[in-house]
């Protein structure tokens, strides 16, 4: 059965695959090839949602992606997508969707009937009511009311594709004016990428009726097309540019029309680009133009032409131009009767206008539209003359087409750089083209008429592909066009009079001529400010039919003329895109983001581990087997390594090579505590710092020879710190033979600390070459050797506090290593351990991570002084005797134990003297349980002249409501003196 | 932003990594980190090759169209960071 509101024929519905979907619960029909909107309309559904601050009604304005107000939420549930324009997302077979902004129903809103949203929600709203203490009244209402629809619970799992595109012409825009100048550019050899936001291509040749060179218009599409494809020429459709960054474009290609697993986001590079992005239809201020059912003229018009649906069996149409008359026939032909045509101007001489008079169709020359009546749906208007003499009439209608003109869409060339300037005659801004690169054209550029469309189009594709270095070709000739007559756009924004808080300029954010009026009251001047102060165009639409209307209402409040006044910035993206296509394949499962395991990955995984990810790398975080929960498990690995033994495997670590004849003199630059000092076969703790004196990163140097040296870096500074290792080597230090290797994937490393780590490894070393070293290694001591004829490194050093080493071999002899240390160790009860034990080992022992070193600290304070002292000058120590650097406020490294035996204390908790302090004197950088302790101990930061010894400081985490009293103390929570390490 | 490197030809700003602005006045380390001139007409920064050759390179960039003017490759020690 067909829908009440779609013609019998006509239209480029498939009529043959109908497609049942479901709208608030409502099952309706609609045929493949209709957008959300079209369908429902063809259903006679003309109430779609209600505005987000002032809860009135709302219907289907646009008929593309200019649309301000019908958005609703595609799938709902946990992975719903909110704000979906209904013009533009196609329909499918089963789709759900619901209406936004409503509660408890859409026909049915209680904060609409209370009164609680609508007048109350004037200009600068929040401005005036985020202030204390008034905000703590407003906040919880405000709070559910805000915002457009309802962001999904679960992210994108499907993350788009991305592509990279190169070409020498990009046309965007694949209208009249698009087709004409792809086909130039690409008749002269060029590489051609046509994109169009539409799911079809013809723009307004979609729905207006013309010849051009003896063809129907319909048939000239379908021709162009196909010589398109021809010619090699790359066409998108469903695909819409967002934005332009420097000579890159963003683009993003949605066939489904809305966020789903075809997603595409384009990077396109072209030589140059033609902006034929066409230009949107603008609104006019009146009373009651929100109402469901009142639309603008080109919807009406398009909906009729492409879906065969008729928005209204009875219309009113008001415009300011001439093209009305020639829609109103195109109506009538579609089967809507016109009750009368509203024009502000005066009568024009068109023929058109007689034809349009026999048919029954009232002229309403020099008259208004004053009020629109009805509720959830338009009843019927109130015309009056446009000075307010005579008396007003009421037509009954149930659709009213509206239209103030064209304004070229200005939002691509904008952001290429190109200024723009006021055109008088079309009552819009077109930009000024000064580029030979970036060249608008058609619409864009504000050539309305078809033929000229074209003729501009052709010229742009021609000089396009000559800035792409394409030969120059002899002009074409010009296309034989009839079309509608030149619009004649008198300049009319809003009706003068009546009720302005009813009178709406921006639909999405309910910005009415009030607004605006109270805005220029309260001093605003400039159309950026009065956007920011009454949301004018901040919506999702990003006023695309209500930006340049508010603007010229606002020059005439100002008394200043509109060209003065200029219109607000347009900034990418043209329309939204969902956060998880811009994040694209950052971490999601099966996309090419690489994942770093180490050698040891499969062991972990077999040992029930729970692995972490850290940067690219996976990290055991702890073993399943250990513990009911990541708490217990962490706690109980701990422990077993101070009583029995552990291992861990640190081949994240990063690993870089310094070797040359300067490479000890080049280390001294780099880090403080000379390590020029350092002897063969011994390794020292050393800090580097940034330019400006912060430290850098942390960790162990060896000298594997006079001339060669190792580092290792934290897992999440391997990078940066080889970027800044061989900045230097070739910056400052260049006259140093030196050069850096990065190794950290060439070895694993295996740390066994506890009690009875050597008495494991006299197991797994063969002792002919092992049992001396073992012995002998003092604290900081290295040995190199093998095991199984692969390269081992043995390293005497502890980041646990317990008797330690660090084994370091071949990335491949890791795994049978391990096994071999797993297997002798379980006897003695020696276990894996993973990040969470590691955290408490090292924090009970104050070890330094990013969590302290986090490129705000000196080596002052981290306590460093020693070290400072020792070195020679090195990159940053020249910055060190910055006062500042020095002043009691400034944050120091201390320990703190939680007061109470059972309290916990917080990473990240703010440290403040007493309870109700509101002054922060530092903050809580690292918090664990601590198992030798038998309390919370944590290592923080806190400002010098709090941090002495015993002085009782609070932990306050106001987020999770926990205030803990805690102890400042050394940072060195256990075994102070380190004997368990020198065992 | 396309950067054409000297040893391999001409990539995407992605494969590069910004390192620093130097301003070529100022005696002191502190003068060039906390007094710059900021001539936006002619930026000269350093940049790495990191996802290429790694090799370490100097920009002159227009800021205000995203051009780069001119690339090299570091042959000159510039001032140290040492303060001295």
């Amino acid at each position: 059965m067909t829908a009440r509101f779609r013609n019998p024929t006509g239209g480029s519905v498939d009529r043959s695959r109908t497609c049942r979907f479901t709208f608030d619960r409502q099952s309706l029909r609609g045929f493949a090839g209709d957008t959300l909107a079209s369908a429902l309309l063809a259903n006679g559904v003309h109430l779609i949602g209600r505005s987000t601050k002032c809860r009135r009604p709302r219907g289907i304005f646009t008929a593309g992606p200019e649309e301000p107000n019908a958005l609703g939420t595609l799938d709902p549930g946990d992975r719903q997508i909110p704000n979906v324009p209904l013009t533009v997302a196609p329909l499918a077979d089963g789709l759900v969707f619901a209406s936004q902004n409503r509660w408890p129903s859409l026909r049915f809103d209680l904060s609409s009937i209370a009164g609680v949203a609508g007048a109350r929600f004037g200009a600068g709203f929040y401005y005036k009511t985020f202030m204390w203490p008034a905000w703590r009244w407003y906040e919880p209402l405000i709070r559910g009311l805000a915002g457009l629809g309802c962001a999904p619970k679960i992210g994108v799992d499907r993350p788009p594709r991305e592509r990279h595109l190169d070409c020498d012409v990009l046309v965007v825009g694949g209208g009249a004016a698009g087709l004409s100048a792809a086909r130039a550019a690409a008749s002269r050899g060029a590489k051609v990428v046509l994109c169009e936001q539409d799911s079809s291509l013809g723009g307004e040749l979609q729905f207006e009726t013309a010849t051009i060179d003896g063809r129907a218009s319909s048939r000239w599409l379908i021709d162009s097309e196909r010589e398109l494809r021809v010619a090699g020429v790359e066409l998108l459709t469903g695909t819409a540019v967002v934005g332009c960054y420097d000579d890159l474009l963003l683009a993003l290609c949605q066939p489904a029309g809305y966020p789903g697993e075809a997603d595409e986001l384009l990077h396109i590079r072209a030589a140059a680009r033609v902006l034929a992005t066409g230009a949107t239809e603008r609104a006019i201020a009146f009373a009651g133009n929100d109402r469901p059912g009142v639309m603008l003229l080109g919807a009406v018009e398009r909906f009729a032409a492409r879906f065969a649906v008729r928005a209204g069996n009875e219309a009113v149409l008001f415009a300011n131009h001439d093209r009305v008359y020639c829609a109103a026939q195109r109506l009538r032909e579609a089967g809507i009767r016109i009750a009368a045509i509203v024009d502000p101007r005066a009568r024009p001489e068109l023929a058109v206008l007689e034809e349009l008079e026999r048919g029954g169709v009232r002229i309403c020359n020099e008259q208004v539209v004053e009020q629109v009546l009805g509720g959830h749906r338009v009843s019927g208007v109130i015309v009056r003359h446009r000075d307010g003499v005579g008396t007003p009439t009421r037509i009954s209608c149930d659709v009213l087409g509206a239209s103030g003109g064209w304004t070229p869409a200005l939002q691509l060339a904008t952001q290429s750089g190109l200024a723009q300037r006021y055109d008088a005659q079309l009552g819009a801004f077109i930009p000024v083209s000064e580029s030979a690169t970036v060249i608008p054209a058609g619409a864009a550029r504000g050539k309305l008429e078809l033929a000229a469309a074209l003729a501009d189009g052709t010229a742009a594709g021609a000089v396009a592909a000559t800035a792409a270095g394409r030969d120059a070709a002899p002009a074409e000739r010009p296309a034989l066009v009839s079309a509608d007559p030149a619009p004649a756009v008198m300049p009319f924004w809003r009706v003068v009079g009546g009720d302005e808080k009813r009178q709406f300029v921006d639909l999405q954010n309910d910005v009415t001529v009030s607004d605006l009026r109270q805005a220029v009251a309260e001093g605003f001047r400039e159309i950026e400010h009065v956007k920011r102060y009454t949301a004018l165009g901040v919506g999702t639409d990003q006023g695309k039919t209500s930006g340049l209307p508010g603007a010229a209402i606002l020059a005439e409040f100002l008394g200043k003329p509109l060209a003065e006044v200029g219109v607000s910035r347009p900034r990418p993206p043209t329309r939204p895109i969902p956060l998880g296509v811009l994040a694209g394949f950052r971490g999601a499962p099966g996309t090419v983001r690489p994942v770093r395991h180490t050698p040891l990955q499969a062991d972990h995984v077999a040992d029930g581990a729970l692995m972490e990810p850290a940067g690219l790398w996976l990290r055991p975080r702890y073993y399943r087997d250990h513990g009911e929960s990541l708490a217990a498990a962490a706690e109980f690995e701990a422990q077993r390594v101070r009583a029995a033994g552990g291992l861990f495997d640190a081949s994240t670590l990063g690993k870089i090579e310094v070797a040359g004849p300067d490479a000890a003199a080049f280390l001294d630059r780099i880090y403080l505590a000379r390590p020029s000092g350092i002897g063969i076969g011994r390794a020292r703790y050393c800090v580097m710092l940034r330019e400006d004196g912060m430290v850098l990163d942390d960790g162990l140097v060896l000298r594997l020879a006079a001339q060669h040296f190792l580092l290792t870096t934290s897992t999440h500074a391997a990078a940066a710190v080889l970027s800044h290792l061989e900045y230097h080597a070739a910056c400052s230090a260049a006259e140093l033979a030196v050069s850096c290797t990065d190794v950290t994937d060439a070895w694993a490393v295996i740390v066994v600390a506890g009690p009875r780590t050597r008495q494991l490894l006299r197991k797994v070393l063969p002792p002919a070459q092992w049992r001396e070293p073992l012995e002998q290694l003092r604290h900081m001591d290295f040995h190199c050797g093998k095991w199984q004829s692969r390269p081992l490194r043995l390293l005497r050093a502890s980041f646990s506090g317990e008797l330690a080493y660090e084994l370091h071999c071949a990335a491949d002899a890791a795994p049978p290593l391990w096994r071999a240390l797993r297997r002798h160790g379980a006897p003695d009860g020696v276990i894996p351990y993973g990040l969470e034990a590691l955290d408490i080992l090292r924090v009970e022992k104050g070890y330094l991570t990013s969590a302290e070193i986090n490129g705000q600290v000196s080596p002052y304070d981290l306590r460093l002084d020693d070290m400072v002292k020792r070195s020679a000058p090195c990159i940053g120590s020249g910055l060190l005797a910055r006062p500042a650097l020095h002043e009691p406020s400034r944050p120091i490294l201390v320990g703190l134990v939680a007061a109470d035996a059972t309290a916990r204390l917080d990473a990240g908790a703010q440290l403040i003297a007493a309870a109700r302090s509101t002054q922060s004197l530092g903050h809580v950088t690292s918090a664990v349980w601590s198992p030798a302790l038998g309390r919370a101990v944590g290592l923080a930061l806190l400002a010098r002249e709090f941090a002495a010894h015993d002085r009782e400081v609070v932990a306050a985490d106001p987020l999770r409501a926990r205030y803990t009293k805690a102890r400042v103390t050394a940072a060195v929570h256990f075994d102070p003196t380190g004997e368990r390490m020198r065992l | 932003m396309l950067i054409s490197c000297p040893f391999c030809g001409e990539r995407e700003v992605a494969e590069f990594e910004f390192r620093c602005t130097l301003e070529e006045r100022g005696a002191t380390a502190a003068e060039r980190l906390y007094f710059r001139l900021a001539d936006p007409r002619r930026s000269l920064e350093h940049w790495q090759h990191v996802r290429g050759c790694r090799m370490w390179l100097e920009l002159h960039r227009d800021l205000r169209t995203g051009r780069v003017l001119r690339t090299a490759s570091v042959p000159v020690p510039p001032a140290d960071g040492t303060g001295s």
